[in-house]
């Protein structure tokens, strides 16, 4: 029986569990009953425990099976007393079974002894959502051109003379920024293009910040059509135009941090009968076009060039079968349960996969209708599909199952790929992480760009697991260091960023108009851009400080921005670094956007700040309030300011077992009100900003406002260690504590000599889980 | 609408309290509304480039008339077909004959302006309103007793693979043009995409299992309930596909050619495989709404397979006393004629399921055209023959009207389906009603 081979991995989720089924031994009374006569725990460890274990998790020799099931205490006493002891059968009177069979059932055979005893181990997980969209994108993608990179923001341009896009036309070749021209009657090349008539192709790629549904519009009087990642068919086509609609609109779902495919047409001239002689004869129109778009839960602007390059990208295949939302209730998303609904997302999204791949077969494999070879490059095809799903090399068993029975079965070769397809994508190889038992190369290679990708390994990391060069740390860690820098990193650093700080979601945020004029829609998604501006430009800076996080004294503002915030920038001013009341703000944790999420229509709510600030900052644990309550309105007490009344309704004694943790943090902020904006005063009496934390050995650390506040949490361990293990939980998505007692603390310190740089230690932590129970210690001091 | 009602509020109406629900749902005899309905459906078909009028249009009116040589075709449903002369196109506006032509057929409106330049008139772009087949699809959608998989279904024969007015019959509306489906493959796997998925994924099912089993050996213990979880779902799933299999789409998948390509010489190959799948469509009653279109307005199919070399829109420009031309122009209508005669045999020779009689007796074709006449460019006279007796229309007759504008016909069409519309298009032509001459 393969339970008798215990592996190293599995050695070490057994002696977790161990040690602290141990810890509940020592606290449980193991003494005589009053009577003297044995109790059911001193019968147990007299005469099964040598058998089935001090805590019925079983002995390899003689049971390896652990005391676990659902049977009652009735019936487990009456299959003691018939069956045990095994050598001797009927011995165990009655009531000794009666007690043993108590004793076990509440100390680890039920289910609910069994949650009660669980430990942190390393649970077997699906993909997740995230994970799985983003393999099979890349799974198809690997099949195409690899993407070209260039530095250069903007869209390469080229103008044309009159109605067609050839090259005797093209009098103009530029890089454009931004799509956003009125040109009026007049041409964008006075010296080369007539203003009656001339068309525009800009191309390159737009990269999405955010996974999620984008809106296109464009703007324009004239006729243009738009291609999204798919070349072949425009997400809008207004080559006709027709009425007098401006605006055209598509959308269309894309994975965040990947770029994609763009080509926009515009042309002025008429289709169809050419009348260029008969319209030059005529006042020549107006003209202008604008290409914008509606990010996920934001407001309609024009694609910022910081989105724009003109590097190419392949065609990506996104799929669109909705899947049930992961389960988030430990705080992480994690792939540990599934449902008959998620069954059923994976055979759609699995027969949406194979059909997408069927019609491009001769683009994907490389094949010809009726070519003599096409049956061959088929399996090989789908040999390579299977590989890169399983993260591993086929073998006979697995080709035979997988694409021999496929190809002699289907018929046509064509229906045999999209059966592999099918079949690969529900096989339980590709939708689960780390099923063998005895890791290998592979088994690395497929961690490390889960952790760091959430997605499939790519072709150095496959070749570097078929060459066996994921052997030692540093060959491991050379791997990550070079796939940090992938945009997936980049993308999945922003996807944790953004809920660490809860605001993943992009909340709705709206305030009073009269007590905040002008904090409009297009403010707040500023300021979602802001924030995402200044994680961006600390997490990827040379130092990569996690301590700027907490502390920097500068914000990114654009000029709508800086005229709302009071900061001075000319009114179209693209964003970039300002210091904004330097005296009071630091730090992410006085972001507007942070301080208005975290805020009431018209008032702050220093509880929210100070719940955020103890739970996602310090990972200070909070049970829910006893009963729920409405926050006192401030025309209850127009004499309090928001510190008073706060404190006033927390004041029972029940409220402050958490408040008093939860509101001095929150007080720290008052300085800002509910639109995020510095205030010196409140009901015309200066703020009172002093704060403090209470930290778990009830030591208290007092500081004063948001500069205050931000020193500390810069130094705080609390924060450190929060920080560490939220990122570990992200990548991971196993609970840190399943790879070893010390593994917090050792990754504290690597954070710290590494001077707090989050990119070292999402490499770490990458690392770190990749050569769990390979072997090779993860730890270079070791 | 009443149509629409429900058993409940058809209960409710009458006054019937819930107790009595159980005896009165067990009497057979009570009619409902809704069942004893039959399925009706409508087919649109359209051939481009106008008619040549002496060998289209029956010298006679009423029931005793002779089909002139381009409908010859149409001899063995004599009976069955209704032959409308002197129906007009009256909207004007911008855009080219053509153009409004196709663009206002079916919907009876202007087109937008626009950027589309014709060989005439003034640009224009997409048709400012709804076309009556996507009005009376929705209108059957609406009531859970009429609605279908795909409410309406748009075949295409070598539409040009560009999207522009003299290309666009069917608008779902106002600047919302619906691109026929011109691949017989296409059309199948929208058909029977799933079924066809189905079977590939039943075909599967027996290796996921083992290699499940497999995978299920390798794990931990504690791992393994997570993986026995994912047996039992794929068991689930296969259980459930084996009960589909009763409920699919209730006739034998039919099958197609493969490898036909969509070219000019492959006209009849296609239009004969698109027939075929309509009917099948019918037979499964995926949709009570069809059109079938002939290429385009402007079309230029050049119909070799009748000794005819010149593309059929030259040939519409020459002149009446051009004998030669006005000859090919009739062999080129009598041949689209043929494919609605092949429509209407097909029709004719499938049950109607679940009901007596055929599908053309529950279905009626209009076959129509852009124009009157290919060198004149009038929109007079538009071509209307009609072929089943899906609506209660009077058939088996010639009728002559006196240029009446074709909105109402169009109104007839929606009244016939059971959707009382009362304007269409342009108001401005809707005025009469519907008309009375038909039923």
């Amino acid at each position: 029986m393969q339970t008798h081979q215990l592996t190293a991995r599995g050695l070490a989720r057994r002696l977790a569990w161990t040690v602290l089924a141990g810890l509940g031994v020592a606290l449980a009374p193991s003494t005589a009953r009053a009577d003297g006569s044995p109790s059911g725990e001193q019968i147990y460890r007299q005469r099964c425990a040598s058998c089935h274990g001090a805590n019925g998790e079983g002995t390899a020799e003689d049971y390896p099976q652990p005391l676990a099931g659902e049977k009652s205490v009735k019936k487990l006493s009456k299959l003691i007393h018939k069956t045990m002891p095994s050598d001797d059968p009927g011995t165990c009177s009655k009531e000794d079974s009666d007690r043993v069979a108590a004793y076990l059932y509440d100390a680890f055979y039920s289910p609910i002894a069994q949650a009660r005893n669980q430990v942190a181990r390393i649970e077997l997980s699906r993909l997740t959502v995230r994970q799985y969209r983003n393999a099979v994108t890349d799974l198809i993608a690997s099949f195409r051109q690899p993407e070209q990179r260039e530095e250069a923001q903007g869209l390469r341009a080229e103008y044309f003379k009159g109605r067609r896009f050839n090259d005797k036309n093209r009098v103009l070749q530029r890089i454009d920024p931004l799509v956003k021209f009125d040109f009026k009657d007049a041409s964008p090349d006075a010296e080369t293009i007539d203003p009656h008539e001339f068309s525009i192709r800009w191309e390159g790629t737009v990269t999405a910040p955010e996974t999620g549904e984008y809106e296109f519009n464009i703007r324009s009087e004239h006729a243009t059509r738009l291609w999204i990642n798919d070349p072949n068919r425009p997400l809008i086509d207004a080559w006709v135009k027709s009425g007098d609609d401006l605006n055209h609109r598509g959308s269309i779902t894309l994975l965040g941090g990947r770029a994609y495919r763009l080509k926009l047409e515009f042309t002025k001239a008429n289709q169809g009968v050419d009348d260029s002689q008969k319209a030059k004869a005529k006042a020549p129109l107006q003209a202008s076009i604008a290409l914008e778009w509606t990010p996920p839960g934001q407001v309609a602007e024009p694609i910022p060039a910081r989105c724009l390059s003109t590097g190419k990208a392949p065609e990506w295949y996104i799929a669109t079968t909705p899947f049930p939302p992961d389960d988030r209730s430990v705080g992480y998303e994690r792939g540990t349960s599934i449902s008959k609904e998620w069954d059923q997302a994976t055979t759609d999204a699995a027969i949406e996969a194979a059909g997408y791949v069927a019609t491009r077969l001769g683009e994907l494999a490389g094949v010809r209708d009726g070519a003599p070879d096409r049956e061959a490059k088929l399996r090989e095809f789908s040999k390579r599909f299977i590989e890169q799903a399983f993260r591993r090399p086929v073998d006979d068993g697995l080709r035979q199952r997988y694409i021999d029975r496929q190809f002699e079965s289907a018929g046509d070769p064509a229906t045999a790929v999209k059966r592999v397809v099918l079949l690969t994508l529900k096989s339980p190889r590709f939708l689960y992480l780390d099923l063998k038992p005895q890791p290998d190369g592979y088994d690395v290679a497929s961690r490390l760009s889960f952790a760091l990708w959430d997605s499939l390994p790519d072709r150095p990391l496959r070749e570097a697991a078929a060459s066996d060069a994921l052997k030692t740390r540093e060959q491991v860690a050379r791997q990550a260091e070079r796939m940090v820098n992938d945009p997936r990193t980049k993308a999945k650093l922003h996807w944790f960023l953004f809920q660490w700080l809860k605001v993943d979601h992009a909340p709705e945020i709206v305030r009073d108009a009269e007590t905040f004029p002008g904090f409009s829609p297009e403010v707040v998604a500023d300021l979602r851009t802001s924030l995402d501006l200044f994680l961006d430009d600390v997490v990827w800076s040379e130092g990569s400080d996690f301590r700027q996080i907490l502390a920097s004294d500068t914000l990114i503002l654009n000029g709508r921005l800086a005229k709302f915030y009071g900061a001075d920038l000319p009114e179209d001013a693209p964003f970039q670094k300002v210091r904004l009341n330097p005296e009071a703000r630091a730090g992410v944790t006085s972001h507007p956007y942070l301080m208005a999420t975290f805020a009431y229509t018209s008032a702050t709510s220093p509880i929210h700040r100070g719940v955020f600030l103890s739970r996602n900052v310090l990972g200070r644990v909070l049970s829910p309030p006893p009963e729920a309550f409405l926050p006192f309105t401030p025309d209850l007490h127009p004499g309090l300011n928001t510190r008073e009344r706060t404190a006033l309704q927390t004041s029972p004694e029940k409220c402050m077992r958490c408040h008093s943790l939860i509101n001095p943090l929150g007080f720290s902020l008052e300085h800002f009100d509910a639109v995020g904006r510095f205030r010196g005063e409140e009901l015309g009496r200066s703020i009172d900003a002093t704060g403090h934390y209470t930290n778990r050995d009830d030591g208290t650390i007092s500081f004063e406002g948001a500069r205050g506040l931000a020193e500390f949490l810069a130094g705080s361990d609390d924060a450190r260690n929060t920080f560490v293990s939220r990122l570990f939980h992200a990548l991971i998505k196993q609970p840190i504590l399943a790879f070893g007692p010390k593994t917090p603390a050792r990754l504290r310190t690597s954070f710290e000599s590494d001077g707090f740089h989050i990119r070292k230690l999402v490499a770490e932590i990458a690392v770190t889980a990749a050569l769990e129970g390979t072997g090779t210690s993860p730890w270079t001091s070791e | 609408m009443a149509h629409a009602r429900s058993r409940r509020a058809f209960l409710r109406d009458l006054g019937i309290q819930g107790a009595a629900l159980p005896f009165l749902l067990n009497l057979p005899s009570l009619g409902f509304a809704n069942q004893a309905k039959r399925k009706q459906r409508l087919v649109i078909m359209f051939t481009p480039d106008g008619i040549v009028p002496p060998t289209f249009w029956p010298d006679e009116e009423g029931t005793g008339f002779t089909l002139k040589e381009s409908l010859t075709p149409l001899e063995q449903f004599r009976d069955r077909t209704l032959i409308l002369h002197g129906v007009c196109d009256k909207i004007r506006g911008d855009g080219d004959g053509h153009m409004r032509g196709i663009g206002c057929l079916l919907t009876g409106v202007e087109l937008f302006p626009g950027n589309v330049q014709g060989g005439s008139d003034t640009p224009a772009g997409w048709s400012s309103g709804i076309s009556i087949d996507q009005e009376i699809k929705n209108t059957l959608q609406a009531a859970p007793a009429t609605r279908t998989r795909f409410g309406s279904l748009e075949f295409g024969v070598l539409v040009p693979d560009r999207a522009d007015t003299w290309t666009r019959m069917i608008y779902a509306g106002p600047n919302k043009p619906v691109t026929p489906i011109n691949d017989p493959y296409q059309m199948f796997n929208k058909l029977y995409g799933r079924t066809k998925d189905r079977e590939s994924l039943k075909s599967i099912l027996d290796d996921l299992q083992d290699d499940l089993r497999k995978v299920e050996a390798i794990v931990s213990v504690e791992d393994r309930r997570l993986l026995k979880e994912h047996a039992t779902l794929v068991r689930e799933l296969e259980l459930e596909l084996k009960q589909g299999e009763t409920r699919d789409v209730g006739h034998a998948v039919p099958e197609l050619e493969p490898g036909v390509k969509a070219e000019n010489d492959n006209i009849p190959h296609i239009s004969k495989m698109q027939i075929d799948l309509m009917v099948n469509s019918f037979a499964g009653d995926f949709a009570r709404v069809a059109s079938l279109q002939y290429t385009n307005s402007v079309g230029q199919a050049r119909m070799r397979w009748l000794g005819i070399n010149e593309g059929q829109h030259d040939l519409s420009h020459k002149p009446d006393s051009d004998k030669d031309a006005q000859d090919k122009l009739t062999q080129i209508n009598k041949w689209y004629c043929e494919q609605l005669a092949y429509l209407a045999k097909r029709l004719a020779e499938t049950p109607e399921p679940g009901g007596g009689g055929s599908l053309l007796d529950n279905t009626m074709i209009v076959w129509t055209n852009e124009l009157g006449k290919g060198n004149s460019h009038t929109q007079d006279n538009i071509p209307f023959v009609c072929v089943g007796n899906g609506l209660d229309f009077q058939m088996g007759r010639s009728v002559k009207f006196k240029k009446v504008p074709h909105n109402r016909l169009l109104m007839s069409l929606a009244h016939g389906m059971g959707h009382q519309i009362e304007r269409f298009g342009n108001p401005n032509y809707c005025g009469d009603g519907p008309l009375t001459e038909l039923t």
